[in-house]
């Protein structure tokens, strides 16, 4: 066993790790959203979205369009949900808007998803980004791998065996 | 030299950047498509919208503490043809009818509400031609009442693709109407009451 290789090894792999996390943190400046890069949940904007979708972000704009498809995250519920807008109201003057969305797979608009007897969505405090593109499905294997309990027994595995097999 | 993990890798790098290639490609070459049929200057005729208005004191319906709230629903007729915006690279098209108004006087407010949309998911639905049609929406505004304000409607849609950026745009042609002003909101809810 050669310590100065295995500490390079081991340099190489801080180097990966850091470099993803930096690309990561760049896309979230620069596109003004914590979560830039996201993978669809749920059935309720089919067809237009099928769950492990993938979609990107922007957050830049100052203000929704009606028909624009946003990430909201209500305060006190952790899960973003992928909706359309469907009524904007704005000042001219200020910065304030308040929308209404809905999934266009669901009957009824999102009100009873909003926090407690609040009727819209506040743009600057709720608003996560607006979609401008999409892949589709590459993202199912985050979905299987979170929710399938044998997949992260798997996937370690698999980690494990390449990093066993892995010597040049 | 050459392992299992490093083939693998090699390989995947390849899919991976054929298919981001491939992606670009059809990506562009269906805006050109697009811009290209004129899809971003399609005409429509909106004719024939009727306001009606109706008092609701429920929370679905936009009212807070039951304080009574106008809603408003319209009938109208449409008609357009958006095949255009059919090409490889469309999985939907989203069409929406969109009233845009101002607030009452004195208030800086902007607003811009749907009254009806639909899912297009196939060029030999792309002919809209609706008569009487009813709003799917029953709208209510920030205020209490709509009365006597001026609401400009336009059609607009969106293009879900296969892959690649959401594409966006509207009709050529709109109506402007004017809400009915109704005095005796007062009443209605008298009525219920008893």
């Amino acid at each position: 066993m050669n310590l100065r290789l295995e500490l390079t090894r081991f340099l190489k792999l801080c180097f990966v790790l850091s470099s993803a996390f930096m690309f990561w943190k760049g896309l979230s400046v620069a596109t003004n959203s914590h979560s830039p890069i996201v993978v669809v949940l749920s059935g309720s904007m089919e067809p237009a979205f099928q769950r492990g979708d993938v979609l990107f972000l922007w957050n830049r704009n100052e203000r929704s369009k009606v028909g624009d498809i946003v990430i909201y995250e209500v305060e006190g519920k952790s899960i973003p949900i992928v909706h359309r807008v469907l009524r904007e109201h704005h000042s001219v003057e200020k910065k304030k808007q308040l929308l209404l969305t809905k999934g266009d797979n669901n009957a009824g608009n999102d009100i009873p998803l909003y926090a407690k007897k609040s009727l819209y969505l506040q743009k600057e405090r709720d608003i996560v980004g607006t979609v401008k593109g999409y892949i589709p499905q590459v993202g199912y294997i985050t979905i299987w791998i979170s929710e399938n309990k044998y997949a992260k027994f798997a996937m370690m595995g698999l980690l494990g065996l390449s990093a066993l097999l892995g010597n040049e | 030299m050459f392992s299992l993990a490093q083939r693998f890798q090699t390989v995947s790098n390849q899919v991976v950047t054929y298919a981001c290639f491939i992606a670009a490609f059809v990506a562009i070459t269906s805006w050109l498509q697009l811009a290209q049929n004129d899809a971003f200057s399609i005409p429509a005729t909106i004719n024939n919208i009727q306001p009606s208005i109706n008092v609701r004191t429920s929370r679905y319906y936009g009212s807070q503490n039951g304080k009574p709230k106008q809603n408003s629903k319209i009938v109208f007729d449409i008609d357009a043809d958006l095949s255009s915006l059919f090409n490889w690279n469309t999985k939907q098209i989203f069409v929406y009818l969109t009233a845009e108004y101002s607030g009452s006087e004195g208030r800086d407010t902007l607003n811009e509400v749907t009254y009806w949309d639909k899912i297009i998911t196939s060029k030999d639905d792309a002919q809209l031609s609706l008569h009487n049609a009813k709003s799917k929406y029953s709208v209510w505004d920030l205020e209490e009442k709509f009365d006597g304000r001026e609401a400009n409607f336009q059609l607009k849609w969106n293009i879900q693709p296969w892959v690649g950026p959401l594409i966006y745009g509207q009709t050529e042609g709109n109506k402007t109407i004017t809400f009915p002003v109704i005095e005796k909101t007062q009443k209605k809810v008298k009525q219920k009451v008893v």
